[in-house]
């Protein structure tokens, strides 16, 4: 750490304080020649435009119409994901967990942010939240009813505290009634809460 | 080192659904930040321990005061800092040019561009461990420690007993490499908790509570 205070020490700003500042340090380094504002560009579009939660669903979706997909999916996460054209940052050693009638599974860091990028892209903010770190592994059924879960009291709740390099894939059980679905019509099926293992993939209403 | 951030068990924190906290970001500084920060490591233009011990540095009351991506800017910026890369005041100078009305500066780099997202891409596992002190069905219990640097093992497990469920790997010791000390890579168990071991008797039925664990972090259970 820095000895100097002003490093050291910060006091809360204003957020338009904070996005200058922001700013600036971008500004400095493309000024120093070190940084390419289409670099920045880049990784931010990765994120928001090819890598996010729809790779996830994908992988999920596989596994719920290929079993042999999901044997190999729940053996070695990153070669399984690796076969659909996923994998990178932050999921280099990707392990999934499989929900079932009397187990589920969900996922957190509590000492950082660590998610699964490659599968779900970047966290939600509740996701890296201060509540949501403090009390997972200490209360996980009162976090999942304010985020609008209730399982079964029968149900063991397994909490993966993903605070080394291993990064988890909830596989939700897939839901009755989708026996005619296509693997894309799986697919949406499967948010992003699903595979934090914070939500259940819903189950599809009668046909009218 | 036992610092804020280590936050598994805190109380007072409050609820964990609030507005806005659906999206990854909140404002539109915030991606670039974390591009910015990404940048840096990739392109190597910081020193010293990463982003995220970096950032358990931060004194407890800014990190708490702190919105999550302003604690990467900050890190990012202590990085640039003792790589001499910038220079002290020379975020403040910028700050007052742009405050002052002058355009950001922009740049086209396509080869760093795609470098970047060419590494964002890559995989680097684990290598598989050799010699394994536990085996898969053992309990083992968490070393009690005070480690005054950066640690993967959270406060709220040590002194426990779990049961080890897998070896996921080998990996060196992070409260080691992450300074750049000589670390040979050591197994690294997945070791399940039972609830009433952490936390005592609650009111929530049993749970289990599973954590990734360098051997150096764990002793044989008697």
């Amino acid at each position: 750490m820095s000895d100097d205070p002003d490093h050291g020490h910060h006091h809360p700003r204003p957020d338009s304080e904070v996005a200058l500042r922001a700013r600036a340090l971008e500004a400095l380094l493309v000024s120093k020649g070190l940084v390419s504002t289409d670099a920045v560009d880049a990784i931010i579009e990765l994120y928001e435009r090819d890598v996010g939660p729809k790779n996830g669903a994908r992988v999920v979706a596989r596994a719920w119409t290929d079993p042999a997909y999901r044997e190999r999916l729940l053996a070695d996460g990153t070669k399984a994901i690796a076969e659909l054209g996923f994998g990178g940052a932050e999921a280099d050693d990707l392990v999934a967990v499989a929900n079932t009638a009397t187990v589920h599974n969900v996922v957190v860091c509590t000492l950082c942010s660590c998610y699964p990028w490659a599968v779900l892209g970047l966290p939600p903010v509740w996701y890296k939240s201060l509540p949501y770190r403090a009390r997972m592994v200490a209360e996980p059924r009162a976090v999942l009813r304010e985020l609008g879960l209730e399982l079964p009291d029968e149900v063991e709740v397994r909490v993966w505290d993903s605070s080394a390099e291993v990064r988890y894939l909830v596989v939700p059980m897939r839901p009755a009634g989708t026996d005619g679905l296509s693997e894309d019509a799986l697919a949406a099926l499967v948010t992003r809460d699903c595979m934090i293992g914070t939500g259940v993939p819903p189950t599809p209403g009668p046909a009218t | 080192m036992d610092g804020i951030h280590d936050l598994g068990g805190m109380h007072g924190f409050g609820a964990v659904v609030t507005p806005g906290g659906e999206a990854p970001y909140h404002q539109p500084w915030e991606p670039r930040v974390f591009a910015l920060h990404v940048l840096t490591g990739l392109e190597r233009l910081g020193a010293g321990p990463g982003g995220r011990a970096t950032r358990e540095q931060m004194d407890p009351a800014s990190y708490l005061e702190a919105s999550y991506y302003e604690r990467w800017l900050w890190s990012a910026e202590q990085g640039l800092l003792r790589k001499g890369t910038i220079a002290p005041g020379e975020v403040e100078a910028m700050m007052e040019r742009l405050a002052a009305g002058e355009p950001e500066p922009r740049r086209s780099d396509p080869d760093q561009a795609a470098r970047a997202v060419a590494r964002l891409r890559e995989v680097v596992p684990l290598q598989p461990a050799e010699r394994t002190r536990f085996a898969s069905g053992q309990r083992v219990r968490v070393r009690r420690m005070r480690p005054a640097g950066h640690t993967r093992c959270p406060r709220y497990v040590r002194g426990a007993v779990g049961v080890v469920e897998h070896v996921r790997g080998a990996d060196p010791l992070p409260d080691l490499a992450t300074y750049g000390e000589d670390a040979p890579p050591e197994p690294v168990y997945a070791v399940a908790f039972r609830s009433d071991e952490l936390w005592g008797p609650g009111e929530e039925p049993t749970w289990t509570v599973m954590l990734d664990l360098w051997e150096s972090y764990l002793e044989e259970a008697v």
